[in-house]
């Protein structure tokens, strides 16, 4: 592939071309109720080259691989058709390097029997955990996604990436409510990482159960401490999207608002993008631009001190490219994402927060979440009061809404136990591409004054 | 053809096989930031496979159109350990005559689309220049074939129009993201009018007006609509009905919204985003009643939820996508709905949505495009509020429907459909 590559982009004729195949297996397993809803595999074939030219680019995509070099022409000419300015597209080392999978058990000499088999196991469990199972649906899904990357300026990446994800999710009824709840697995190392999932799969049971019980949340202001994946989502949603500077790069009032050096948190808030963190699930040893990776600091002691780039946005705006140039699928072109975004631990214990708050609100996992700049919104899997400096009973429906500027200022703790939200299905969406693998982290953090949403 | 080699080379072994094939271009040009950014061609093929050996199901798919032999075999190895088949593909029959497809998007070239997303821009510069605009134009054209054992075979041609403008306007801390978009099947589009509700989202927000929470009657816009509308598609999906989680599942017949409102899915709009005249397993589309007058009509089934809830399919696909929706006119005219409210709240957007537990139809979302009436009168946009209710609460608690109706399609829209306002009695709103 290495040869085709190159001999293709041999057809371009403008001031930067790439050409990036992909070649994916897949295959899943997924259980709605007792049946067995969907089993099955694919293969997918693709590619797209890109095509820079007076700071215009064209784009070319496929799935028939037979006459690379007409791609090649083809985003070329389109991209001649949008270039009217500058160019920017800052200089990285060009590199030659293949990435092998490791894996432990490979999912693909696993039969479609066992995987049937091992999923059926834990639907058996969260069906038969108690009357008011309504529902369950256990999903099963692997990958192994080989990634062809050449550009014009010589480089050649070829990496092997290997995914199993899985969600394991409860539906309780009683009468009119419908509470879900669920616990996700998985991981870049093999088919083990599904195995003994069983005592998860009934603690996601236990919970949906646990839900029908507790009440939904008052609407209000509270002071709010969230756990690790709650942080994790935080970072990534409220902030880490800021951050990319595809937002920022055109737009002097952005560069107003995120100008670096001005402060947004307290002195003990450090948020960092690290795509090179070992196990992560937005690690990689290289970008979609051949950009080595790197951990890049965003606020440091409180300051606002960088941000993530792609090849093009670092150039305008004169700053150093971080390997944050990533795409989701071979039909688009890599855009400006996170990778591994977290909020690194302080010295607070989690005793040492609670105690502290007379009504608030413990907001475990999320569920989701949405930003559209400084606004946010994102939802807990579940919470609980605390009352009189302890967690008190198990609350629903529990929604975080706020201003990122307000929120970081607000953050009056930082725990000592950083965490990781577990491998699973899923991942971030920007600009059409969805889902892409990020890794979301950070530990306990209490935020005063923020807005949970819900009926009063 | 290829869909007709699949099925012979799979009922080898199978006693029953449909495949379907998608070939599809696209062009495409898009605008950010003020400039003219990327344009695109691309190519896609794409071929899906569904057997059923000794009474189970398998699927498989693949890219690559010579992989006829691999396709085949791992559907087969899918089947071995596959679901049980609860239904019989369908025989072929006569389609309904669709349109849904413009010979004047074929000559439609990426400077001609280029010239009209720069028109959209200008508009919108010139309307406001501290917006930084955006626009994207997409013409795509493509044919689906489909092929089953039972002797259907039907193919489609499709063309697909996607235009769509907007923006965004940084002022101090706060950041407005607004736009508007249409999707169809044809070319006739008019930019102009495109990039004026864009640039009306815009003057509408000029202001930030501070609301106080509490109890308030609520519209909700054609888009708006999606707060409701997203936990009752939710309710009348055939699978959640089947399995019990739907809060609809014994409804049928029953008065579950405001007798004034009727929704409609119909796959036959000329020209509609989601016209097509058979779906992904061969199932000839039909108009289905959703709700008359406020009494809940059908739920959508798939060929295999269908067979096992022992009714029938009702073409909308293996997912049970909805097509176009419509909902009736109403009586009242917009600008009346809106000076008969003293204090009340107009919503466009939301941040959040589908989070929590929607099937339920409880949702809690941020608005992150609504507007405060005051005395009759949009009074500017609010910011940091949450608005909070149950959607079943909701359509039972319908106050008002406009006489005029938008068609909600495109980049911007979560769902295609034709629309009235809607005003909800009263729904609990917070704010920071």
């Amino acid at each position: 592939m290495q040869d085709r590559l190159t001999e293709a982009l041999k057809a371009q004729d403008v001031e930067y071309a790439d050409i990036r195949v992909e070649d994916t297996t897949n295959t899943w397993v997924n259980f709605r109720g007792p049946d067995l809803d969907t089993i099955g595999s694919a293969r997918t074939v693709g590619g797209i080259v890109r095509a820079l030219y007076k700071g215009g680019w064209g784009y070319a995509t496929f799935n028939d691989l037979d006459d690379l070099p007409k791609r090649v022409r083809e985003a070329c000419e389109t991209a001649k058709l949008v270039g009217r300015d500058t160019t920017y597209f800052a200089p990285a080392e060009p590199v030659v390097d293949v990435i092998p999978a490791r894996l432990v058990k490979d999912f693909r000499q696993v039969p479609l029997a066992e995987k049937k088999a091992t999923m059926e196991a834990y639907n058996r469990i969260v069906l038969g955990y108690h009357k008011s199972i309504q529902a369950s649906s256990v999903r099963y899904a692997d990958y192994f996604k080989t990634v062809h990357y050449a550009n014009s300026e010589g480089t050649y990446i070829e990496e092997e990436i290997p995914d199993v994800n899985m969600i394991v999710a409860a539906i309780a009824r009683d009468g009119d409510v419908v509470q879900t709840a669920f616990e996700t697995g998985g991981g870049a190392d093999g088919f083990q990482s599904v195995e003994n999932f069983h005592e998860k799969a009934e603690s996601a049971a236990r919970k949906a159960v646990e839900l029908l019980a507790a009440p939904p949340v008052a609407g209000g202001k509270y002071s709010v401490i969230t756990n690790q994946v709650m942080t994790g989502v935080f970072t990534h949603e409220a902030f880490g999207h800021l951050s990319e500077s595809d937002f920022v790069y055109e737009n002097p009032r952005m560069q107003e608002l995120m100008q670096l050096g001005k402060r947004f948190g307290g002195d003990g808030l450090n948020i960092l993008d690290d795509g090179s963190r070992p196990g992560g699930l937005g690690t990689h040893r290289y970008d979609y631009e051949g950009t080595t990776t790197r951990k890049n600091y965003l606020i440091k002691d409180g300051i606002l001190v960088g941000r993530l780039h792609s090849r093009e946005t670092a150039a305008k705006m004169g700053e150093q490219i971080t390997g944050n140039s990533r795409a989701v699928f071979f039909q688009h072109p890599p855009i400006v994402r996170m990778t591994n975004t977290y909020i690194d631990q302080g010295t607070a214990k989690f005793e040492d927060m609670v105690k502290g708050i007379e009504l608030g609100v413990y907001a475990v996992n999320s569920i989701g979440g949405q930003t559209a700049m400084e606004m946010f919104t994102f939802s807990a899997a579940y919470g609980f009061m605390i009352r009189n400096g302890q967690i008190a009973e198990l609350v629903r429906d529990v929604v975080l809404t706020g201003n990122v500027f307000d929120t970081l200022m607000n953050i009056d703790m930082i725990g000592n136990d950083l965490g990781w939200e577990p491998h699973g299905p899923g991942g971030c969406g920007k600009g059409g591409q969805h889902p892409l693998r990020v890794g979301l982290g950070g530990p306990h953090i209490r935020i005063q004054n923020c807005v949970v949403g819900g009926q009063q | 053809m290829i869909v007709e080699k699949i099925i012979e080379r799979a009922m080898r072994k199978a006693q029953a096989a449909q495949a379907i094939m998608l070939t599809q271009e696209t062009s495409e040009v898009n605008f950010e930031n003020d400039r003219l950014k990327s344009a695109e061609s691309s190519q896609r093929t794409q071929i899906d496979l569904k057997v059923i050996v000794n009474g189970k199901v398998g699927v498989s798919s693949t890219t690559d159109p010579n992989d006829v032999e691999g396709v085949v075999s791992r559907a087969l190895e899918a089947a071995e350990f596959g679901s049980e088949a609860h239904f019989d593909l369908p025989d072929a029959q006569s389609l309904e005559p669709v349109k849904i497809f413009d010979p004047a998007l074929l000559p439609l070239e990426k400077p001609e689309m280029i010239r009209m997303g720069q028109q959209m821009m200008d508009m919108i510069k010139s309307y406001n220049p501290e917006i930084l605009a955006g626009a994207g134009v997409n013409k795509t054209v493509y044919k689906v074939a489909y092929a089953n054992s039972k002797g259907a075979n039907y193919t489609a041609d499709h063309t697909e129009f996607n235009v769509g403008a907007g923006g965004a306007l940084v002022r101090g801390t706060d950041i407005l993201y607004a736009g508007h978009g249409i999707g169809q099947k044809k070319r006739a589009v008019d930019t102009e009018e495109i990039a004026a509700q864009a640039i009306e989202y815009f003057r509408l927000a000029e202001t930030i007006v501070p609301i106080e929470s509490g109890e308030m009657p609520v519209i909700f816009t054609p888009s708006g609509l999606i707060a409701l509308l997203l936990s009752l598609g939710l309710a009348i999906d055939g699978k959640n009905v089947h399995l019990g989680a739907s809060p609809l599942r014994d409804k049928l017949g029953q008065q579950i919204a405001d007798p004034r409102l009727t929704l409609v899915d119909d796959p036959f709009v000329e020209f509609g985003p989601r016209t097509s005249a058979f779906d992904d397993e061969g199932t000839p589309r039909k108009v289905t009643p959703l709700i008359e007058k406020g009494v809940l009509r059908n739920f959508i089934y798939d060929l295999d939820t269908a067979g096992r809830a022992g009714v029938k399919p009702t073409g909308h696909g293996s997912s049970r996508r909805l097509t176009n929706l419509v909902i009736n006119a109403g009586d009242t005219p917009y600008e009346q709905m809106l000076r008969d409210i003293p204090n009340g709240l107009l919503v466009h957007e939301y941040l959040g949505l589908g989070q929590g537990n929607p099937i339920n139809g409880d949702f809690s979302v941020n608005v992150f495009l609504g507007y405060k009436i005051e005395n009759g009168k949009l009074m500017g946009r609010v910011k940091d509020v949450m608005l909070a209710g149950n959607a079943f609460d909701a359509l039972k608690n319908i106050a008002a429907m406009s006489k005029e109706r938008e068609w909600v399609s495109g980049p911007f829209a979560w769902f295609s459909g034709l629309m009235p306002y809607v005003q909800v009695g009263k729904l609990s709103v917070t704010a920071k």
